[in-house]
């Protein structure tokens, strides 16, 4: 069982032992077994001796003492001396801080895991298991499949940075907007999947407070990149709200019918630091726009100032022209149908449809609320059931059943 | 590290003759690629089309033997480089380089043990 000491020290410190470790031994099992290896040990040790002065800088002794073993443990097997560096002095380890002693090697470690070479889909896992520590039982969760599968998958993507010579070095100049590009995309799904849940329960809810810390990290690392400062925003705007998504029935409630006072202010302050920062850097790109609308939506007071429809608009007309995409596409309809009314509102819907829309939930959902709107009362049911039927969570389905309750006639 | 450079295309592309205008630029420009890669190059060729290939296949420990290619596709294997180089993304950085004649793909492959 781990103290909440060690748990303390392992959540700050983890990422940066395991990337030091990593770009050290050039080896992704070697950093992550030392790891898991040196809590094992402080697990054991800290209850009977109390906990040490500097946790952060305990564990990296362990964990580099541990990775040394297994390094020569490797070496001997493959007859070679291994190539990486012995353990510091101890007057080297009295002088320096943690801060100090561990490499920030965060940056490498971010940019190994969402190598344009893994798998998409083993991007996001890798990162989270690996930069923000997550089990793989909780990473499975988030990304509803089972245990076995994940774990699976991220022996793949080791396997595969491992055989095919991913570098262990920052990328050179040439190949950063690629490389930057992998990066953001995988923390955008992986955020996605975090924001998906209202709810925000369980393991769901350390998950995107994760993401806050790594977006911000990230966002520390590369103070020059304006569409990394604007997914910083996204994510603090995004969390500022997530208070305000459900109702005293555990319902979600839409972000126009939020309560903007039950609002995080700190984080909104944050998201709007990292916006103006990002603005400041060059033209929006498709990040900066979505954080601007996050950050329209952030802007509201109270319940009684007009939702800012036709700037979201407005908007979402500008990341079409960079993004084009089902979930831009419906979300412009929304905006549309305040702004213009329902009718435009529902010829754009039905241009969207059969495009593989049948089991995409949120078409059905905004399709259900637009005929209950223009008193379609029984295309409403039926929209509002298909949802339904596409298993949605728990608080969406709370709120949808409430929506069909209402529709009459 | 040592890398399998495969490329794939559609051979259509340069004609039944040996000597076509399309086959005789593609060889110059890989014979100037070569040139640029120096060092890091390690071997490799083009290879005749799959009009001249053979292929010996095992199927149920039985061998048999037939014309043609092992597999029937729009885009065949065309030639390879074997390059040596730091890591994946300098293996990418030469794939990238590397000439073709219209669409296609270079799958970059490491070599066991290399």
């Amino acid at each position: 069982m781990r103290s909440a000491g060690l748990e303390a020290a392992a959540r700050t410190a983890g990422a940066r032992i395991v990337g030091a470790l990593a770009v050290r031994f050039r080896d992704l099992d070697i950093a992550e077994d030392a790891f898991a290896d040196a809590c094992v040990k402080a697990a054991r040790a800290w209850p009977a001796a109390g906990e040490p002065r500097d946790p952060a800088a305990w564990l990296w002794r362990a964990a580099l003492t541990s990775a040394l073993d297994a390094a020569r443990r490797r070496a001997v097997r493959a007859r070679l001396r291994p190539d990486a560096p012995e353990a510091e002095t101890d007057a080297e380890r009295r002088l320096a801080s943690d801060e100090a002693i561990i490499p920030d090697d965060r940056l490498r470690l971010i940019f190994i895991c969402c190598h344009p070479a893994v798998a998409a889909e083993a991007r996001a896992a890798l990162t989270l298991r690996l930069v923000c520590g997550l089990s793989t039982a909780e990473i499975a969760w988030a990304f509803l499949v089972p245990e076995a599968t994940m774990a699976q998958r991220l022996v793949r993507a080791k396997r595969k940075i491992a055989e095919a010579g991913v570098p262990f070095e920052t990328p050179a100049p040439e190949a950063w907007p690629e490389r930057l590009d992998a990066v953001l995309s995988t923390l955008e799904i992986a955020y996605a999947k975090a924001h998906e849940d209202a709810a925000g329960a369980g393991a769901h809810a350390g998950y995107a407070r994760e993401m806050l810390d790594l977006t911000g990290l990230l966002a520390s690392l590369l103070p020059g990149h304006a569409e990394v400062q604007a997914l910083a925003a996204l994510v603090c705007y995004a969390e500022a709200r997530r208070p305000a998504r459900l109702d005293e029935h555990g319902a979600m409630t839409p972000l126009s019918e939020q309560d903007p006072c039950l609002w995080r202010r700190d984080l909104i302050a944050a998201g709007d630091r990292y916006l103006a920062r990002g603005e400041a850097l060059g033209p929006a790109g498709p990040l900066a726009l979505q954080a601007r609308l996050h950050g329209l939506w952030c802007a509201r007071c109270s319940l009684a100032e007009p939702p800012p429809w036709p700037e979201v608009l407005a908007l979402y007309d500008a990341l079409l022209e960079q993004r084009e995409d089902r979930v831009v596409r419906l979300n412009r309809a929304v905006a549309l149908a305040e702004v213009e009314g329902l009718a435009a509102a529902l010829a754009e819907l039905e241009a969207l449809e059969g495009k593989a829309m049948a089991r995409f939930a949120p078409y059905h959902a905004v399709r259900a609320d637009f005929m209950r709107r223009a008193g379609r009362a029984s295309e409403a049911r039926e929209a509002y059931r298909a949802t339904l039927a596409l298993d949605p969570a728990a608080a969406e389905r709370l709120w949808l059943e409430r929506r069909l309750a209402e529709v009459h006639g | 590290m040592q890398y399998a450079l495969l490329i794939y295309e559609d051979e259509a592309i340069y004609g039944p003759e040996k000597d076509s205008p399309a086959m005789r630029d593609i060889v110059a420009r890989h014979m100037a690629f070569g040139a640029e890669l120096g060092e890091a190059r390690k071997g490799g060729s083009g290879l005749r089309s799959t009009a001249a290939a053979t292929t010996v296949r095992t199927a149920a420990g039985a061998k048999s033997l037939h014309d043609g290619p092992f597999a029937e596709t729009k885009e065949q294997l065309g030639g390879f480089y074997l390059i040596d180089v730091p890591d994946l993304d300098a293996a990418i950085a030469v794939a990238r380089r590397l000439p073709l004649a219209g669409d296609g793909a270079v799958e970059i492959r490491p070599l066991l043990g290399g």
